[in-house]
This record gives structure tokens, sequence and C-alpha cells, in this order.
């Protein structure tokens, strides 16, 4: 009876979808109303306003900015949020339960991953750098950093991983994409005019060009270096077994 | 846009979902969501939308799995009834 | 109830149907796990109807390059607007299982029905 009623509020769920997807313009036309009103002069003058060749960069970075900083600003509060549930690790090593397998990891594994890893880090940077001209940008190289760092942790071990990485060196650098897109939006509040413009008062033909780069570039690499070491410390924090241990010993 | 080749994905899609959502060893729910997340991530570039297909590839397969893996190793394998 | 748009839009078709999978995951699966295996597929599935909008036959990459014109490309609001939304994922992903651990510390399993009948304890 009651995955009768289930299945019955779930294909009424789907009617009503369905109803509005029978509503929807044709796919793959040409004028539909969702590419005739912005999209035009977004394409056609993304270019020379936003600075970027990848017309996505310039919409999120300079079109719409502000949705940006609403993005650096869940995934920092994720890391908040994560750490206010499981305690940051203390000073010293920290152990985890990866460590302790009975299958050790073969030496095939850890050669690879030794060679492997600089390559990928290389092509991270590759990507963050290369926000505007190709596809990338900050967040995606941010992502494939954080994903080698794990890579090293799951091969290597745990306080190997922390001793190249203490929790010292990672505090500053989880915040950095938060403070370098707001440091990059105040400075046009700081010089008169208005906030996240990459206009600024005074400078005019090719050398705002150039600052307009400058600040593109800083940003993204605030995205990239904040987003890596803030995926890098949710995994540390999640993986790290001392609070089990000591649970076990005072129950 | 080829058809053919999207029509196929779109299946894979379905199927991995519903491969996902049905087993009963998390490990493998886990496993079979990195595919999901992959197929996702070839759809984006028939979609061509080259910054998506980057994006989910590292964060799908990279971050999500293994947070899922993580979490399943600290507390239950298997889903009990 | 317009049969041939239905059929002719196969990439929302294929979307709603994720979606359903995933609610059906969300709301009937006791584990906690599986309820956020079926949340990250309905987040997916919405994802991949906002960007099927913006599809031209034949389009491009939103990307300026030498001998692609500018009306031939595809949408680029919803790819910036989903890139966005990837990143919110894959944070309420993470909080939601540091949670999961810290559950499963307190009462002892996953399992929706018996975390809700030890409250008390």
């Amino acid at each position: 009876m009651r995955r009768l009623l289930i299945t019955g509020a779930l294909a009424l769920v789907g009617l009503v979808l369905l109803y509005g997807v029978g509503k929807m313009p044709p796919m793959n036309t040409r004028l539909a109303p969702d590419k005739t009103h912005v999209v035009p002069r977004y394409l056609e003058k993304g270019e020379e306003e936003a600075g970027a060749k990848n017309i996505i960069t310039g919409i999120i970075l300079n079109y719409r900015g502000y949705d940006t900083s609403g993005e650096v600003t869940v995934i920092f509060s994720a890391l908040c949020a994560v750490i206010a549930i499981l305690d940051r690790e203390k000073k010293g090593r920290s152990r985890s339960g990866v460590d302790a397998s009975a299958i050790q990891t073969s030496v095939i594994v850890k050669t690879v991953v030794r060679f492997s890893l600089p390559v990928v880090v290389l092509f991270a940077v590759y990507v963050i750098l290369h926000g505007e001209p190709s596809p990338g940008g900050g967040f995606q190289g941010g992502a494939v950093i954080g994903a080698s760092v794990i890579l090293f942790t799951l091969v290597f071990g745990l306080p190997v991983s922390t001793r190249r990485m203490p929790p010292g060196s990672r505090i500053p650098l989880e915040s950095v994409n938060v403070l370098g897109f707001l440091a990059m939006g105040f400075l046009g509040v700081a010089l008169g005019v208005e906030f996240l413009t990459y206009l600024l008062p005074g400078i005019h033909g090719a050398l705002a060009d150039t600052v307009r780069s400058l600040m593109l570039t800083v940003i993204e690499i605030g995205i990239g270096v904040g987003g890596g070491v803030i995926f890098v410390s949710i995994v540390f924090t999640m993986i790290r077994e001392d609070q089990y241990e000591l649970q076990q010993d005072t129950a | 846009m080829n058809w053919t080749l999207d029509l196929l994905l779109m299946i894979f899609l379905v199927a991995t979902a519903a491969a996902a959502i049905v087993l009963r060893d998390l490990l493998a729910a886990a496993v079979v969501f990195s595919a999901y997340s992959l197929m996702m991530a070839m759809l984006w570039t028939q979609l061509r939308a080259p910054d998506l297909a980057i994006t989910e590839a590292a964060v799908g397969a990279g971050i999500t799995t293994v947070l899922f893996i993580i979490t399943i190793y600290k507390t239950v394998r298997k889903e009990g009834k | 109830m317009n049969f041939s748009r239905i059929l002719h839009n196969v990439n929302y078709l294929f979307s709603v149907l994720l979606f359903l999978m995933g609610l059906y995951a969300v709301t009937v699966k006791p584990n906690l796990i599986k309820k956020l295996i079926g949340l990250n597929i309905m987040e997916t599935s919405v994802f991949l109807f906002i960007v099927s909008i913006g599809m031209v036959e034949g389009g491009q990459a939103p990307i300026v390059t030498e001998g692609v014109k500018t009306s031939r490309m595809v949408n680029p609001i919803p790819q910036a607007l989903i890139l966005t939304g990837i990143v919110v994922a894959v944070s309420t992903t993470a909080v939601a299982l540091a949670l999961c651990i810290k559950l499963h510390e307190a009462y002892g399993s996953l399992n929706a029905d018996e975390i809700i009948e030890r409250f008390g304890s």
C-alpha cells in the first residue's frame, strides 16, 4: 500500500514536469527566447568589454561577478562547517585509518604516483593561468590541485602528508579565495568608483587593458589556490582518527 | 548534434543512476556514482560546455567520490534493512 | 500534453527521469548515504536540464577563436550559472557527509528510522 502511494506521488510529479516540458520551445532552435535578448551582446562584445576570449570566464568574473563572490563564500563556509562539526587537528602528527591497512601499498603504485604528481600539479597551474584564452579557470585548477594532494595522501598515508602540508601553512591559504576576490572588488571602492569594477579612474587605453588583465589573473589565482587548499583541508579533517581513539579510551 | 552518441550517453546515465540507487553494498554504490559523474562529464562535452566538463570531471571523480569513500570507511559498509 | 514536442526534447525527458529517480532515492531509501546519492543525482539532472536549454544545433563552444562566428555559438549564460551550481553541490555534499560521520558516532547506525528511534537515549 505504501509503495503504491509513493509510486502514485512520483508519477504525479512526473506528469506535472512532463507537461511543463511539453510547453517549452523545441530544442536546438536558433531563435529561442533565451538566446535573443542578452546573449548576442555578451557574445559579440564579450571579448572587448570583459577582456577574456573565453566568454564564460568573462561572464563569471565581469558581467556576473557578484554571483562568483557568493560562490567563493559558499565554499569557504562549507570548510568552516566541516571544521565546526569535526574538530581541527591539534599540533603534532595525525593518524588515520588509512595508514593501518594490512595490505601495504605496492612499489608500483608509489613509483607511478611519484612520477605523475608533478605533471598533474603543472597541468593544474596551466589550467588556472589560462582561464582567459582557453577553457579553464580558477576553480577547475583548484579542484585538480586538491585531487592531486588527496591522491598523495591516500597512497603515502596521512602522517607524511601532514608533515608536508601542516595546518600552520594551510590556515592562511584557506581564506585566500575570499580575500583576493574582495580585495579586487573593493579596489574600485577605495579609488572612488563602484564595487567590482575593472575600470579604475584615471587609467585609459592600453594601460586599462593591462590593469584589467592583472586583476583577473589575481582573482583566478586566488580562487584556484584557495579552492585547492580548502578541499585538502576538508579531506584531512574527515580522514583523521585522533578523536576516535580518545573516545575509545574514555568510553 | 550527434543524436546517437547523445542518446547512448543518456541511456548509460540512467543505467548508472539506477545501479547507484539499487546496490546494497555502499562502496559499490560510491564507485558507480563516480562512473555516473564520468558519463555526465562526457555529456557536457557533447553539449559544447568545456568548462563544465573539466569541473565535473575534477570535482565529481576527484572530490565527491573520495569524500563518499572516506565516509563509508568510517561508518557502515552495507545498507542494512 | 504535446507528445511530439516531448519526444523531440529528449534531453529534457531524460532530465525529468533522472530527477524522479533521485527523488525516489531521497524519500524511500532509509540509509543516509543513499539519500545523499539521490540528492546528487537530482542536482545533476537539473544542471543537465538548464544547460540543454542553451544548446544550438551545430553550435560551437563559446570561446572566441579564428573562424568561428559569434552567431554560431551556444548560449554561454547557463554554463556560467551551472559552474557556480556545481561548486555549491560539492560544498553541501561535504557538509552532509561530515554530519553523517558525527551521527554514526553518536547513534551507532546510519539508518534514518533507527536514529529516530534512538533519539531519546
